[in-house]
């Protein structure tokens, strides 16, 4: 599904708006651009300028109001529940702020669910996407709660990679860390861009966007540059 | 499997909700299914003393409107009076034939047993002697009757009274009619179509002639042999006997029984029914578990949604959850309600030899699948909702 040569993500014209008793809101206005593969793209702006909405376009979490959105070439308009939610499933990883792993399921378990949801448990791949992040095979068969936040984090991110996806979202993936712990995180980020990952990370942390290729500004609902 | 694992631990993280979620299941199944064995064992305690006269028909004198009376005569008349001639018997027996016709007299006497005891008042059944093999009266102890003056004794009749085989019995107040003696003890017949002996006396035909100078009967009974249809018998009396008046009432005895048991079914449904409300309270049970569950799994279905979970597996989820209480709780309900049954059965009945039946075993089948379809059921809502959120509502939900 897709075509490689085309742009990973883009963006033509698009309209997101919410329909609200109070009137509607314009989240975002005619937008459009492009990411390519293998690209490192930060997206800053204010709080309410439309970045978290944006987020969840490229997420296939949501479809646009107007305008165009295709994932490597595909336009999504006009695909199901069933196949977005595959899309995301096999194509886009993503990482959170607040690490959002599942507590009833140990480091392992995390790390496998989107694969089991694909084609069922290989050990051997979760295992190398940990150890890929570079997180204590000790620590394997531990809780969510057993973990610290930068342990979570590297749990989280080998679960954006195990389906080796097209495409890493993050949202404000060191919002949630101490600078120390973001600044490895955000290292191991720019390992796995050199490692060929397409990686947009939703940030207003000017630090965490400086390990990044390119920033695109957005304010109230439009690219500022 | 990944989501049957997540709805067990979930379940297992919750132990004291999951618990009391399964208590109510485990409840209303042994009420549905304890209900339902009682019904069944008292359909078969009853059983037990009809069936073994559910090859009888009786012909009894017609009690209501004006017909004509016994013996031709004429007139309604009360219905003690009324009794059959011996030429209506002979009709009766020439329709009935092959099956045999058995005229029985009977009387309501009091009586003494022993030297100064106190009078008391019993049924005197008399049948010919050479009738009595076909009526399937069983002794537990003695002899059938043997002369004139014998008689034999119901068990309760006996027990009471402390009578035993050779026991004398004064019929009437000074005992005027004569005497009987004990030729044997009928074993115990329970509730009967035909003749309820356990606590009466039943003397040969020829003494009850002789002593209240009879030459009629109260009733006949046409014992109807093993092939032959007992609705078609009475049919056949009827047709003969009430071609232009009604002169006599028959009963099938087989078609009461029928009626009988289908009344038992419908207490039984009944009783069940009631134990049924107390599985709808579990149920409503569940569904509150199920909802609070959701609610609080909001953000975890958001995640799920958002890396790539599809609306089914959401469901199943939430469905396996439902299911795991549902099957847990029915069976041990259904091997709890074997117990019940065991225990109101011996309390209720004074037996439990009915408890191992194929209806009893249909009866805990039908709670275990209520209680396990009550589940899924009040799972399904919850679990639809759950499929249901929106991934971006689900993920920023705190």
């Amino acid at each position: 599904m897709g075509d490689i040569m085309q742009p990973a993500i883009q963006f033509e014209d698009v309209v997101k708006i919410y329909p609200l008793k109070s009137g509607d809101v314009m989240a975002l206005n005619h937008i459009s651009f492009e990411v390519q593969r293998g690209e490192f793209i930060s997206i800053m702006g204010p709080s309410g300028s439309g970045k978290s909405t944006l987020l969840t376009l490229m997420g296939c979490l949501d479809k646009p109001t107007s305008g165009s959105i295709s994932m490597s070439g595909v336009p999504i308009r006009d695909m199901s529940d069933i196949e977005l939610t595959s899309l995301r499933r096999d194509r886009i990883g993503f990482i959170f702020q607040y690490f959002n792993l599942f507590p009833l399921l140990n480091v392992i378990e995390n790390v496998s669910f989107p694969q089991m949801l694909k084609s069922g448990v290989n050990e051997a791949r979760a295992r190398e996407v940990l150890r890929a992040v570079q997180l204590d095979e000790k620590l394997y068969t531990h809780t969510p709660m057993e973990l610290s936040g930068g342990q979570q984090q590297r749990v989280a991110v080998a679960r954006a990679l195990i389906n080796d996806p097209d495409i890493l979202l993050c949202d404000e993936p060191t919002g949630n860390l101490d600078s120390k712990t973001g600044a490895s995180i955000m290292e191991l980020m720019t390992e796995l861009n050199k490692n060929g990952a397409t990686i947009i990370v939703v940030t207003h942390d000017t630090t965490v966007a400086n390990y990044t290729n390119r920033t695109i500004r957005i304010v109230d609902g439009c690219i500022a540059s | 499997m990944i989501f049957w694992e997540i709805a067990k631990r979930n379940l297992r993280i919750h132990m004291l909700r999951s618990t009391l979620a399964m208590l109510g299941i485990v409840i209303g199944v042994v009420a549905i299914a304890s209900m339902g064995i009682l019904g069944n064992s008292m359909v078969a305690t009853v059983s037990e003393s009809l069936s073994s006269v559910g090859d009888s028909v009786i012909v009894s004198p017609y009690s209501g409107g004006g017909g004509m009376g016994p013996g031709g005569g004429g007139g309604g008349g009360s219905s003690a009076n009324l009794k059959l001639s011996d030429q209506q018997f002979q009709q009766i027996k020439r329709a009935v034939a092959p099956n045999v016709a058995i005229p029985v007299l009977s009387t309501s006497e009091r009586m003494k047993v022993g030297v100064g005891s106190d009078d008391i008042v019993a049924t005197i059944y008399g049948v010919d002697s050479q009738y009595i093999p076909d009526l399937n009266l069983k002794l537990t102890a003695g002899d059938y009757n043997n002369g004139n003056s014998g008689c034999l004794v119901g068990s309760t009749f006996a027990k009471d009274n402390n009578i035993k085989v050779g026991s004398r019995i004064s019929i009437g107040s000074d005992g005027e009619k004569g005497t009987l003696r004990v030729t044997g003890i009928i074993e115990e017949r329970g509730m009967a179509f035909d003749l309820s002996t356990d606590s009466a006396i039943v003397a040969t035909q020829d003494w009850f002639d002789n002593t209240y100078n009879r030459n009629d009967y109260d009733q006949v009974i046409v014992k109807v042999k093993e092939g032959q249809d007992t609705a078609v018998v009475k049919t056949t009396i009827e047709k003969q006997m009430n071609k232009r008046d009604k002169i006599v009432s028959v009963t099938d005895s087989k078609a009461t029984l029928a009626s009988i048991y289908a009344t038992f079914g419908t207490i039984t449904t009944f009783v069940s029914a009631i134990g049924g409300i107390s599985m709808v309270v579990a149920g409503v049970s569940i569904f509150n578990i199920m909802m609070m569950s959701v609610s609080e799994r909001i953000k975890e279905i958001g995640i799920m949604r958002s890396i790539g979970t599809q609306k089914k597996e959401v469901m199943s989820m939430f469905i396996y959850e439902a299911a795991i209480i549902g099957v847990i709780g029915s069976v041990v309900g259904g091997i709890l309600s074997i117990l019940a049954g065991y225990a109101i059965s011996a309390l209720m009945l004074g037996t439990t030899k009915y408890l191992i039946t194929t209806a009893n075993a249909l009866s805990v089948g039908e709670g275990v699948c209520f209680g396990i379809v009550i589940c899924l059921a009040c799972g399904i809502y919850p679990a639809w909702q759950a499929a249901n959120l929106n991934p971006i509502d689900a993920l920023r939900h705190e």
